[in-house]
């Protein structure tokens, strides 16, 4: 867990650190998502790009869909949504809680940040499923800085992120997790690694660095870059580079960097590793 | 049916236990927490212990295909003065939780701890 890498952008938390602060109720809709506050405090995130509790819940067989839609008629203005899916024997409040939280924090990944000026506050606006358990604005930065810590560790290969996902057949069974074997089983080189987590309810957050990892091992196509120019191999020599002609006809090759290479204290090396890795993006 | 709040309480019977917590390891969120934390930071324990099933969730060696049960069921590590357990949630629906479990070292008894820990992360999911 040793590999310097670029720290995350930094966050502009100064809303919802104010919103915090100023304890308010009601819901903030920002471009990519929409968050309910109570007392300050975040009990639901909506994001078009993350399934949210239902998505999850139906995928999952716990839930009929038309009994979610009943919920929701049901829940009307009381807001207890909630309470109602667990009162109907669907699932556990341990199961709510967790597939809620779960909902909310993917939901957080690609509602944040809020940029100010593109947002909009509605005071005293409720969600329909009610408070299940809030979350503070700081614990949910810090996870989501986390998160996207991880993503951007995989940056080289996020043209995978929104490219049709496309096996690529090997010869030797390659070693991945029960995760991405369902991914790769559910990838029919039409619906890109968002639709797949849609489909299947499942985080598109953790969709999206199961799709990286599975590129950065050859085992998922990645989509070519606009202009035929040569790729450079990370960790590769120059002296010992093969030609680039010899490479074009082939899909590239792109290798996780090796973590003894780069796992250094020193900030000068630190840095030119990142240059060279935002360098490498731009070919 | 018990919420994450009154399974970390259960928890807390448990013989030699000295904090429990419910986490998100892909985030380090803590879902909910009981009793003390190392260094008196829940924060920082779930960070940390994130880290570590992250290394052991990333990783297809410990994930291997053919077994019909859930991949990964308990991490147990073993410190100078006490255990830390890591017990795995595993839910219909799509989620990165686990269950941790801080014991005194000489007031414990491991074996009892995880089959406790197994029976609560039952509980919390069971319908």
């Amino acid at each position: 867990m040793g590999l310097p890498i670029s720290p995350p952008p930094a966050a502009p938390a100064g809303l919802l650190d104010r919103f915090a602060a100023e304890r308010v109720t009601g819901a903030l809709s920002g471009p990519h998502g929409c968050f309910y506050f109570l007392d300050g405090a975040v009990y639901c995130i909506e994001s078009t790009a993350a399934p949210g509790l239902g998505s999850r819940l139906t995928a999952a067989g716990k839930v009929p869909p038309q009994g979610w839609e009943y919920a929701a008629e049901a829940a009307g203005d009381r807001r207890t949504g909630g309470r109602f899916l667990v009162e109907e024997g669907w699932l556990t409040q341990g199961e709510l809680e967790i597939c809620h939280l779960a909902a909310l924090l993917d939901a957080a990944f690609f509602a944040l940040p809020l940029l100010p000026g593109a947002t909009s506050f509605t005071p005293g606006t409720a969600h329909w499923l009610g408070v299940i358990r809030p979350v503070s604005t700081t614990a949910l930065l810090q996870a989501t800085a986390r998160r996207r810590a991880l993503l951007d560790r995989l940056q080289p290969w996020a043209a995978a992120d929104t490219s049709p996902v496309i096996p690529v057949g090997t010869r030797i069974p390659a070693a991945t997790t029960r995760r991405q074997r369902r991914l790769l089983d559910h990838a029919d080189g039409r619906h890109t690694p968002y639709e797949l987590a849609r489909a299947l309810g499942e985080s598109a957050f953790a969709t999206l660095l199961d799709i990286r990892l599975l590129a950065a091992a050859g085992l998922v196509q990645i989509p070519p870059p606009p202009t035929p120019l040569p790729r450079r191999r990370p960790g590769a020599c120059l002296d010992g580079a093969p030609a680039p002609a010899a490479v074009e006809h082939t899909a590239p090759v792109r290798q996780l960097p090796l973590p003894d290479v780069f796992d250094t204290a020193d900030p000068t090396i630190a840095l030119l590793v990142r240059l060279r890795t935002a360098l490498e993006e731009e070919l | 049916m018990p919420g994450i709040d009154q399974v970390l309480f259960r928890a807390m019977g448990i013989p030699g236990v000295l904090g429990a917590g419910l986490i998100d390891w892909t985030s380090g969120l803590t879902l909910g927490t009981a009793g003390q934390a190392p260094h008196g930071d829940h924060d920082a324990a779930a960070a940390d212990t994130a880290d570590v099933v992250q290394a052991v969730t990333r990783n297809a060696t410990f994930d291997t295909e053919g077994t019909g049960g859930p991949a990964l069921e308990d991490l147990i590590i073993t410190a100078a003065g006490s255990y830390h357990l890591i017990r795995f949630v595993h839910t219909a629906f799509d989620s990165q939780t686990y269950l941790y479990l801080w014991l005194d070292r000489s007031q414990a008894n491991l074996a009892v701890a995880r089959l406790r820990l197994r029976d609560l992360a039952a509980e919390l999911v069971a319908s």
